[in-house]
């Protein structure tokens, strides 16, 4: 691997600067680059399945549009971290307020995850793209088109991002080895697509961790798939169903502790866990567990401890696990 | 003793007079002389803090009783909320404009410590607001005023300190119970208790009373007998013992209502003990069942401030739990080694971590575009693979991103040596480069210059060869 002193995210490093590097979704691109040349833009709607280059088209957008000065003239929000459509406002006010650039006549708000907004929350934003309209152009960027409401639709000129093709993922995979000299296997590379799908972020952070690992063989990216996502939930959970209570408390707190994870992080773990293959219970056991588990963070949510009912949680598995263990 | 009430010494013995007040008699002037100014006053309210026990209340009931104030007072237990403390703001205001000859009147709010806590919504909002309308002079009392949730009291109160009662004024004071109680006394069992009480004169007396009580002595022999030794821990594993072994619903109930824990403690030392003093699965369960939904109704009590739900929280906690060892009633009687709870440690811990992890999926967001939320559940999860199997690389990767020492240590876990290592390395290496550049750039600076200077003294030289051809 390179000797350099500071490495980046290959995620990031490789992420296309202008719209002539992007390589996927030629259609949009050809669009993209039509408004740049006319130095004009309407509101858009970028959906698409993660990792298939909203974000990326909308940045490299902004490059092409205002230069290497471009981050000035773009206000970047992720909805799923600002507090509220009232802190939108009071940041899009402000942004609205500097000055314009030369010759392009809007600045760009990219509002990345807008299908997290609640319908209220989006009514509210579409005021706002039209208080703002005479200065700001939006790009509001999501999963599903279906979750942005209609008023907001009629106003932007939507694009339907498509998943990208195995050839392509694996195409880019390979190209970034090459830069990067690392050395590949093909089916190293398509095992990365088939963990991530079309999702192109994802497979190249699995690529940068199996490179880490040496090389990126098969062997080595399911080892980072399987480091990845820790067992710990699996086993607190089988050491409750063992009747070993106060092993899974420990355990328990460990996790906690070790990763930060609030109450509702390690039901929600739980959740997926009860329904995995890989968990040796009747089916019937499932459903009853997922109902416990419910119970529990309806609990939490109104207002009560993380960790006594989480406690109390697998104190009830622990009873369950007695009738499992009575029935195999 | 016999055919008199029996009132607590403490009570029975509490300073009636100003003077009964030992050992404070900074504090005395200082109160006495801002009483008469009021009110006119720098600040409306006085806060008296000291250790427990050394007469701030006593002397401020002192001080109204002789010099006829009406004493208003509430403790931290009455002013639960907002409502309360404006309630008795609301009387001693308005009253006094009405009945202007009626006695004057003074506000005790006694440990005010207490009202800081998270369940007690807007209480101390709430005696801010009481300073400002007052209309009569407000006295509160605390043992720690520097507490972080105290700050806006600093701003709206004078304070004045109360001295630890000096061993021999304590001394004074119990041969003055003894005698009044026909007790006699060894100095050296006195002795004793008082360095048990360490300045708290309630402490004292209350342990004299248990030592002297329908005795007609007191010998040190019999004082090492009565009293243990004090410790704060005595009473979170009595009343554990107690409440376990509870056989009836009042008897669990009574244990709390006698117990120095508060029920958040109570909670937290129960979530711990259950599963050692139960063994038996079932019961473990239903314990723990009474317990969720106790906290349950606490949450529910923060949320909508509804402190009766207090009681119901309160049976389950207690009965819930006492009465859960259904299977194995043996269990409660068992002798168990209780431990401290788990958690108080851990709390601390826990926050830390969440901080720096939630600072550490802020910065990836920002560099790849993407939410906290998809740091956390798709990056976080890579780069740890990455920081436990290629230290190297991945100390490259911390020095680009910027991560500090705490971030690589969640990242790396164990390996975070061999990273950190690394890392001053890199940094060390870069900062060389960084020094070597600069270094060059300014030897390339120099040389400009000379270069510079050289082609100005020979321009000066082609004129001035210029102008002597010219006068030529």
């Amino acid at each position: 691997m390179s000797t350099a002193i500071s490495e980046l995210l290959w995620a990031e490093k490789y992420r296309p600067k202008s719209l002539k590097e992007m390589v996927n979704q030629e259609e949009i691109v050809k669009r993209l680059m039509k408004f740049v040349e006319e130095k004009n833009m309407p509101h858009m709607l970028f959906a698409g399945p993660p990792g298939t280059g909203k974000t990326t088209a909308a940045l490299a957008l902004a490059h092409d549009l205002y230069g290497e000065d471009w981050r000035r003239y773009v206000l970047e929000l992720n909805a799923s971290d600002e507090r509220g459509i009232a802190v939108i406002r009071s940041k899009v006010k402000e942004f609205a307020r500097s000055k314009l650039p030369g010759e392009v006549p809007f600045k760009i708000v990219i509002l990345d995850e807008a299908d997290n907004m609640t319908a209220d929350a989006q009514q509210a934003l579409r005021r706002i793209m039209e208080m703002f309209v005479e200065t700001t152009r939006f790009i509001l960027i999501a999963n599903y088109a279906s979750k942005i409401i209609d008023p907001i639709q009629s106003r932007c000129a939507a694009f339907r991002f498509t998943q990208l093709k195995r050839e392509d993922v694996v195409a880019r995979l390979k190209w970034i080895c090459e830069q990067e000299k690392v050395l590949c296997q093909l089916d190293g590379l398509e095992a990365i697509y088939e963990i991530g799908g079309g999702d192109l972020r994802k497979a190249i952070n699995i690529l940068q961790a199996a490179a880490s690992l040496g090389e990126v063989t098969v062997s080595n990216v399911y080892k980072v798939v399987g480091l990845a996502h820790p067992k710990e939930v699996r086993e607190i959970l089988n050491l409750a169903f063992a009747g070993r209570f106060i092993e899974a408390r420990d355990r328990l707190r460990e996790l906690m502790v070790t990763y930060g994870l609030s109450g509702i992080d390690v039901l929600k773990q739980m959740h997926r866990e009860i329904f995995s293959a890989d968990l040796k219970i009747p089916e019937d056991m499932r459903v009853i567990i997922a109902d416990h588990i419910g119970e529990i963070q309806f609990r939490l949510v109104e207002g009560a401890d993380d960790e006594i009912q989480l406690t109390a949680l697998l104190a009830r598995l622990s009873i369950l696990g007695k009738k499992i263990q009575g029935k195999a | 003793m016999s055919g008199q009430a029996k009132i607590p010494w403490v009570i029975k013995y509490r300073p009636k007079k100003i003077n009964d007040v030992v050992n404070q008699e900074e504090a005395k002037a200082k109160i006495l002389d801002w009483l008469k100014k009021w009110p006119n006053v720098a600040k409306k309210a006085l806060l008296l803090y000291g250790p427990p026990g050394c007469g701030k209340t006593s002397l401020v009931e002192a001080i109204a009783s002789e010099l006829g104030y009406e004493l208003l007072e509430m403790n931290a237990s009455d002013f639960r909320r907002k409502e309360d403390i404006e309630r008795i703001a609301m009387r001693a205001s308005t009253i006094q404009s009405l009945f202007a000859s009626s006695k004057k009147k003074l506000i005790l709010l006694d440990e005010v410590d207490g009202v800081a806590n998270k369940e007690d919504v807007g209480g101390l909002e709430a005696i801010e607001h009481l300073v400002k309308i007052t209309k009569v002079p407000v006295i509160m009392t605390a043992n720690n005023p520097w507490d972080q949730k105290l700050r806006i009291l600093r701003d709206i109160a004078e304070f004045v300190q109360f001295k630890k009662l000096e061993k021999r004024d304590l001394m004074k004071l119990l041969q003055r119970i003894c005698i009044a109680e026909n007790i006699q006394c060894n100095e050296d069992a006195l002795e004793y208790i008082i360095a048990r009480a360490e300045g708290d004169a309630r402490a004292a007396i209350n342990d004299l009373q248990a030592v002297g009580e329908g005795f007609s002595e007191v010998t040190l022999e019999r004082a090492k007998a009565l009293l243990r030794p004090r410790d704060k821990e005595r009473d979170p594993f009595e009343t554990l013992k107690l409440l376990f072994s509870s056989r009836y619903a009042w008897q669990a109930r009574n244990v709390l209502s006698q117990s120095q824990l508060d029920y958040e403690q109570l909670k937290l030392w129960l979530e711990e003990n259950i599963p050692y003093q139960y063994t038996n699965l079932e019961d473990i369960c239903r314990a723990y069942e009474a317990l969720s939904k106790a906290d349950v109704y606490l949450g529910r009590i923060v949320k909508s401030g509804d402190w009766d739900l207090l009681a119901y929280a309160m049976d389950l906690m207690s009965a819930g739990i006492a009465l859960a060892a259904v299977n194995n009633p043996r269990d409660k009687d068992k002798w168990t080694k209780y431990s401290f709870p788990q958690r108080i440690s851990m709390m601390a811990k826990l926050k830390e971590v969440r901080g720096v992890r939630e600072d550490l999926s802020t910065i990836l967001a920002r560099h790849l575009h993407i939410s906290t939320s998809t740091a956390k559940s798709d990056v976080i999860p890579v780069l740890k693979v990455i920081f436990t199997s290629n230290t190297e690389y991945a100390a490259k990767l911390a020095l680009s991103l910027g991560l500090s020492e705490k971030m690589i240590e969640i990242l790396a876990g164990p390996n975070k040596h061999a990273v950190l290592n690394h890392y001053k390395k890199l940094k060390e290496l870069l900062e060389k480069r960084a020094a070597e550049a600069l270094a060059e750039r300014v030897v390339r600076q120099e040389t400009k210059k000379e270069e510079s200077e050289m082609k100005k003294s020979k321009e000066k030289k082609e004129a001035k060869d210029l102008l002597s051809f010219a006068k030529k």
